[in-house]
């Protein structure tokens, strides 16, 4: 089960994930993401607090966005991740290619 | 009984009563010659009786012979058969009429030779009309016939059969039992003749045929009787009790059958109306055969909804993806008209509460008016299958109000058993088709199967096993070995983001990167930079894998490895007798598509010494979870290989898998792919 909540603060869009991420619910993450970028975000943090897994097909959303916001100048943050979750970020190296922040805080200020 | 060859039956009949016949004549006309010339009776009138009843028997097995072999249960050749004997027999009796007032008052015309001849041949004409018409009775008496209805004719049938012979009792006078058997024959005749179940199942037209038929098979018999007395005014042939209740059976049945007709016409439009719909309602039913399709059910659907409402136009609306782009089947509406009348329903409130409200199963048919030149009243039908709306009927009538209950509840019927009909049809295909999806799987499953070696590369200095499972019928779990020379090997795991068919894709693709780059000579991290550039042209943008690859040097007792985004291997070293994972960086394959990559991978070499175990797996084993959503994890993984550390490479593949199931627990299933490949070093190399 996933449910996506978007919210706007400020100049950053959150998004909150509830639940678990895996191959049958991830177009649901992608969709998310895709529209936000289409209406023009340039910063978007995703709030990983209540994830409680995510799969490797999961992590390919994140991934296949990586050039594209490269290139478009948005900022994808994620924060507030278990360490079980942020271990498997970690496994994968993308904690080197997304910035990954224990707290919303930190990520609006880096 | 003698049994004679079918075929001759009906001409030994035939021909039978032909030659009694003309004995009845030749015997008759003998009796006149000696009654004329004063001579001794020395034949007696039980001769000719015989002769008579002999003739009756034999035109009898006559019709019910060729009757029988004719009839197609067509009623109206029935009576129509009957009506053309009567014709014919009255067109012969009425042409020795002619002839006889033609004569008028000759010397021929008092022959009495000749007037005996001609008293037989209207005799056996008349004969013939009532007993093949008597026959023809008998077929639509027992139309439907039930145990009651054949007992009532056999009775018949046997008091008939006494009638005939009843000459013999009364020898041709009037008596109390001559009274008696005429009421009883009559009775039964008057009990057999409600027996009409054939007509309902007369068209109108037929109807009205049959009334002309029964109409000239009573007028023409009536006269035939009259004339018959009125040729034989000296009696004999009247006075046979057969004949007489006979013509009665043969008359009051026809005036039965023409009165009930003729009181059915009015409703019988309605009643062929009822058997339409039920005709209809069966061929809708009716499974659609394999190799037709739905749409040979929906234009049943269409002209049986039209003929049970009487509608004057009709069409059908498909919406469901199944058809294509606003799919219709038309009825006596233009192209035009419909845009017109869509444009009429669309504009009514009710549509749009009716359309949008609820579940479809449970929307109701629904009857608007309109203001149309041609159509004042619409009714609207829902075309539901599976729970879900797939289109609409509309059936529209030129007068206002033109939908009772009556028509929209044998219509709801009519729908209902057509969109079965094709709920079914689409099943059976469904059923077939993941028949098909489960071969094709199974061959998949089989490839695949082969893509994992079955024969593990190594040398006696170490072991290895391997074993794969996939959740699915197909993975995206790899794993591999390669000799490089005797004392280089190569040992490589993947893992392929996703699950299912497309992960088995990209896995072999991971199979074929493998084969071909580890010919090239290449270090782990060269190996995966390469395979890193291949893969970013093969996989889908979010699509990834991951690996670990291990160079095995058992001359120098040294293994190099790199990793690419892999769970870490658990490494158990005898020294310390302690497992632990390596800890080396490495992003996975197809994420940074560009010469970044080589930026993020790293390579590694360590050492090993006999008992030593290495322990490749895929994250299908951590992330394993049990009742309570716990994971396997690391810690389980790597506590397990230090306490069973002694234990053989298969026994410890074994042990690692049976906890892995004891974890998940009863019957549940591991929920991801998971590979596991046990490397232990026996012997050490030269240098030891």
């Amino acid at each position: 089960m996933l449910t996506i909540t978007s919210e706007k603060e400020n100049k950053h869009d959150i998004l909150k994930l509830n639940g678990e991420i895996d191959a049958s619910n991830s177009v649901i993450l992608d969709e998310a993401i895709q529209k936000l970028a289409a209406n023009g975000s340039k910063s978007i943090l995703v709030d990983g607090e209540h994830l409680q897994y995510i799969s490797s097909a999961g992590l390919g959303v994140f991934m296949s966005y990586l050039e594209d916001f490269q290139e478009k100048e948005i900022q994808l943050k994620i924060f507030g991740l278990s360490a079980r979750v942020y271990e498997v970020f970690k496994i994968l190296g993308l904690d080197q290619l997304i910035s990954i922040y224990p707290t919303k805080v930190e990520a609006i200020l880096d | 009984m003698i049994k004679l060859p079918k075929i001759h039956i009906g001409k030994l009949s035939l021909l039978l009563a032909i030659l009694v016949w003309l004995a009845l004549l030749f015997v008759d006309l003998v009796k006149l010659f000696a009654q004329i010339n004063g001579l001794d009776q020395s034949i007696t009138s039980e001769f000719s009786w015989v002769l008579q009843i002999l003739f009756f028997l034999m035109v009898y097995g006559f019709y019910k012979y060729s009757i029988a072999k004719n009839i197609q249960n067509d009623f109206l050749s029935l009576i129509w058969r009957g009506a053309s004997t009567s014709i014919f027999a009255v067109s012969v009796v009425t042409l020795i009429k002619v002839f006889y007032s033609l004569l008028g008052d000759s010397r021929l015309a008092n022959e009495p030779f000749l007037i005996s001849f001609f008293q037989h041949v209207s005799f056996a004409l008349i004969i013939i009309f009532l007993i093949s018409t008597a026959i023809l009775w008998q077929h639509l008496i027992l139309y439907q016939k039930n145990k009651r209805v054949v007992k009532q004719w056999q009775a018949y049938e046997i008091a008939m059969l006494i009638g005939m012979f009843y000459t013999f009792i009364n020898e041709g006078e009037l008596g109390a039992g001559y009274l008696f058997m005429l009421v009883l024959l009559c009775g039964l005749a008057l009990i057999l003749s409600g027996n009409l179940k054939w007509i309902p199942y007369l068209t109108f037209k037929e109807k009205w045929k049959s009334l002309l038929f029964l109409a000239v098979i009573i007028i023409f018999g009536t006269y035939l009787f009259w004339s018959e007395s009125f040729i034989t005014s000296e009696g004999g042939l009247t006075n046979n009790l057969f004949i007489i209740t006979l013509y009665f059976f043969i008359i009051s049945y026809a005036l039965f059958s023409f009165l009930v007709t003729l009181f059915n016409l009015p409703t019988s439009s309605v009643f062929e109306q009822k058997l339409t719909e039920a005709i209809n309602f069966q061929r809708l039913s009716q499974s659609i055969q394999p190799g037709e399709n739905e749409d040979q059910v929906l234009d049943i659907l269409l002209d049986s909804c039209m003929s049970a409402a009487y509608a004057d136009a009709a069409w059908l609306e498909m919406n469901s993806e199944e058809y294509p782009e606003n799919f219709t089947m038309e009825r006596f509406a233009t192209h035009q008209t419909i845009l017109e009348l869509s444009k009429l329903i669309e504009t009514q409130k009710v549509t749009h509460d009716w359309s949008g409200k609820g579940k479809p199963e449970e929307i109701q048919p629904l009857i608007i008016r309109v203001d149309h030149p041609n159509f004042e009243s619409i009714l609207l039908i829902p075309l539901v299958i599976n729970k879900q709306l797939i289109g609409r009927m509309v059936l529209c009538k030129e007068v206002r109000d033109g939908f009772n209950k009556e028509m929209v509840n044998i219509i709801s019927t009519f729908v209902r058993q057509a969109c079965i009909s094709v709920e079914n049809h689409r099943l059976l295909n469904q059923a077939i088709e993941n028949e098909r999806y489960r071969e094709e799987l199974k061959i998949a499953k089989n490839v695949q199967k082969s893509l994992l070696p079955t024969q593990l590369d190594h040398n006696e200095q170490f072991e290895i096993v391997a074993y794969s499972n996939a959740a699915d019928e197909v993975g995206g779990d790899y794993y591999d070995t390669y000799k490089i020379d005797e004392h280089h090997y190569v040992l490589i795991i993947g893992d392929v983001s996703g699950k299912g068919t497309s992960a088995a894709f990209n896995m072999s693709q991971m199979k074929g990167i493998f084969q071909s780059l580890i010919q090239l000579d290449l270090s782990p991290s060269e190996f995966m930079i390469k395979a890193n550039a291949a893969l970013g042209r093969c996989l889908e943008r979010n699509h990834f894998i991951t690996a670990s690859i291990f160079y095995i040097n058992t001359s120098e007792n040294t293994v190099c490895h790199a990793r690419a985004g892999h769970v870490p291997t658990l490494f158990y070293t005898s020294k310390d007798d302690k497992s632990t994972y390596l800890e080396i960086d490495g992003l996975g394959l197809g994420i940074l598509r560009n010469k970044q990559y080589e930026m993020h991978v790293e390579e590694k070499t360590f050492s090993y010494s006999p008992d030593d175990v290495l322990v490749l797996y895929t994250d299908g084993i951590i992330e394993a979870k049990d009742e309570e959503s716990n994971q396997f994890g690391f810690e389980r993984l790597r506590s397990l290989l230090e306490i069973n550390n002694e234990l053989s490479p298969s026994q410890l593949q074994s042990k690692i898998i049976d906890s892995l199931h004891s974890f998940v627990g009863g019957d549940g299933m591991v929920d991801d792919d998971y590979s596991l490949m046990v490397v232990k070093f026996i012997h050490s190399g030269k240098k030891d």
